[in-house]
């Protein structure tokens, strides 16, 4: 998937098809987090994923970021190798990043105190852990694969 | 002294010479980031980025203030500590000294007991510090990185139809954090007319950091839509106040900086600037708050305010009598106020009024007095605005209310 390449040689690449699957995922995801908000479902929990879909905030504003994430990623998909493509690629994919950061600092914030029954102030080490084991929202599945992305970035910016 | 002049030529020659030393040509190539600084500016991605990097500053300030600090260890440590320890030493409960400082005896909890040493140490160390202290350090990213000036070339268009240009916005935000800073930074707008109506919206309807703090603790789930009356007040009165006061709205030229990482540094010591001076100003002000609310209401006088309001409160506001208390409160400290909201029995409707009656109250003392630094005839001019907005704005809001069957 190197961006060069596929500038020169090729309009859909490796990384455009990479950025197609995780554009339309994403669409998916985010359009899922607004219609479970909206209560076509009462919540959704498919195993490692849930979509609990009970606050504005995180599932209505929250999943447009994850909708509108992967628009942009899907509009710079092909040619994407191309600086203003790829440039739409990484806007898109620090959307999704920004909101799967949040979710991770939001249980981070939740599994450091104890608790408000407990004694104690600090949680154990063991339910700090518990904390952060499935299911998970939607944009931190799509972590790993976002990831990717801003490594690419991060990289093409400092070749350059 | 004929002698140490230089002709034309000779100068330019010598600007050729420095120019040869200091610049260097090539040909521009167009970075990644100035490709994304620029994707940042335009609306069609732009929006979309700001609603983005507006999620994530509120999702970060509300699991750090709320979650993790208040509710993860402040409520505990002054609930299960501080009140009990308070309330077993302190002498006679039933002393006018026991009111002043430690407040309800029964109270099970420092928001509910109002006193001087009990809801107004918990507000201001508790929940306010927190709040300030994510709020700014979130505030001094957006501006470091270069995020803030493309925010403003963003929003420039949509301020321009309420007679503000897109710098506005600066203010705007800041007043986020504490209106104090936020009314002299109005000063960075081109004219009068757009310095007086900044400083009157900010002062009505940009509730600061201390404030969203309670906001999230009282009432977590109706937070939103408090904002959203706050923002369609904004736009509603901006548009009338641009039409109603003479003067220009001229465009400006901002330098939009390249994306950078921020110097830690630099945060470090802006996050350090900001929060101390907020203590200063904040912790005096609740502390002394509560105590001349509680003298206040020893004597009598917000017992007798509340009676002389009751028709305006019930019946054109349809919020209980008990609210004027609060009101009283709300110019010596909003967050305060609204703290004593959560004493208060009322429907979820009536709470939604009730704060958002609080923001576009009075402003608290504080801003009051940097108000009155900029001159005594805008801050005149901003409180009749700002009676007319309350009446108005507060009776729309019980319409609204009614309409909707919630009221």
């Amino acid at each position: 998937m190197d961006i060069k390449k596929s500038s020169s040689n090729e309009k859909i690449g490796g990384l455009s098809i990479y950025v197609m699957v995780l554009g339309a995922v994403a669409v998916a995801f985010g359009c899922a987090d607004i219609l479970v908000w909206a209560g076509f479902s009462s919540g959704l929990n498919l195993g490692i994923i849930e979509i609990a879909g009970d606050d504005f905030f995180r599932w209505a504003w929250g999943g447009l970021v994850v909708l509108m994430g992967g628009l942009i990623m899907l509009s710079g998909a092909v040619d994407a190798g191309e600086i203003r493509q790829f440039a739409k690629v990484t806007l898109g994919a620090l959307m999704l990043l920004m909101i799967a950061g949040t979710d991770i600092f939001a249980r981070l914030c939740e599994n450091i105190p104890a608790g408000e029954e407990a004694p104690e102030f600090f949680n154990s080490l063991g339910g700090f852990i518990g904390g952060f084991a499935p299911p998970y929202s939607p944009a931190i599945l799509l972590l790993p694969f976002v990831l990717v992305i801003v490594y690419l970035a991060v990289k093409y910016d400092g070749e350059n | 002294m004929a002698g140490n002049f230089i002709s034309e030529d000779e100068r330019w020659d010598l600007v050729d010479r420095v120019s040869g030393c200091i610049v260097t040509y090539g040909i521009y190539r167009q970075s990644l980031r100035d490709v994304i600084g620029e994707l940042t500016v335009v609306p069609l991605t732009g929006v979309p980025v700001a609603m983005a990097v507006l999620y994530a500053f509120w999702s970060i300030f509300g699991s750090f203030a709320g979650a993790l600090m208040t509710d993860g260890f402040m409520v505990k440590l002054f609930d299960n500590y501080w009140l009990p320890w308070l309330q077993s030493v302190w002498p006679d409960p039933d002393g006018w000294l026991y009111f002043l400082f430690v407040g309800d005896p029964t109270a099970d909890n420092c928001f509910e007991a109002f006193g001087m040493l009990t809801s107004g140490l918990f507000v201001s160390l508790g929940v306010v510090l927190w709040a300030v202290l994510i709020f700014y350090l979130m505030m001094t990213l957006l501006e470091d990185s270069g995020y803030l000036p493309r925010l403003a070339v963003l929003v420039d268009t949509l301020l321009h139809k309420i007679g503000l240009h897109g710098y506005a916005i600066v203010p705007a935000i800041l007043g986020l954090g504490c209106n104090v800073p936020a009314v002299t930074a109005t000063r960075i707008l081109e004219t009068r007319k757009q310095r007086f109506m900044m400083m009157t919206l900010l002062a009505i309807f940009i509730p600061c950091g201390a404030q969203l703090g309670v906001m999230l603790e009282v009432i977590p789930d109706s937070v939103g839509w408090v904002m959203l009356y706050l923002i369609a007040g904004f736009a509603i009165f901006g548009i009338v106040l641009d039409k109603i006061i003479p003067g220009k709205n001229p465009e400006i030229l901002i330098d939009v900086p390249a994306y950078h990482i921020p110097d830690w540094n630099n945060v470090g010591k802006k996050l350090w600037m900001r929060t101390r001076g907020f203590l200063k100003e904040a912790v005096p002000f609740v502390m002394l708050g509560v105590l001349l609310v509680n003298l206040l209401y020893l004597g009598g006088v917000i017992q007798a305010i509340s009676n002389f309001f009751e028709p305006l409160f019930v019946y054109w506001f349809g919020v209980p009598k008990e609210t004027a208390g609060p009101l009283v409160a709300a110019f010596l400290r909003k967050d305060l106020a609204i703290a004593q909201l959560s004493a208060i029995p009322m429907t979820a409707y009536q709470m939604i009024t009730s704060v958002v009656l609080i923001s576009i109250y009075f402003p608290c003392v504080a801003t009051f007095v940097v108000m009155l630094k900029e001159g005594w005839k805008q801050l005149l001019a901003s409180v009749a605005v700002l009676i007319c907005v309350v009446l108005v704005y507060g009776g729309l809001i019980h319409a609204i209310g009614i309409l909707l069957g919630v009221a």
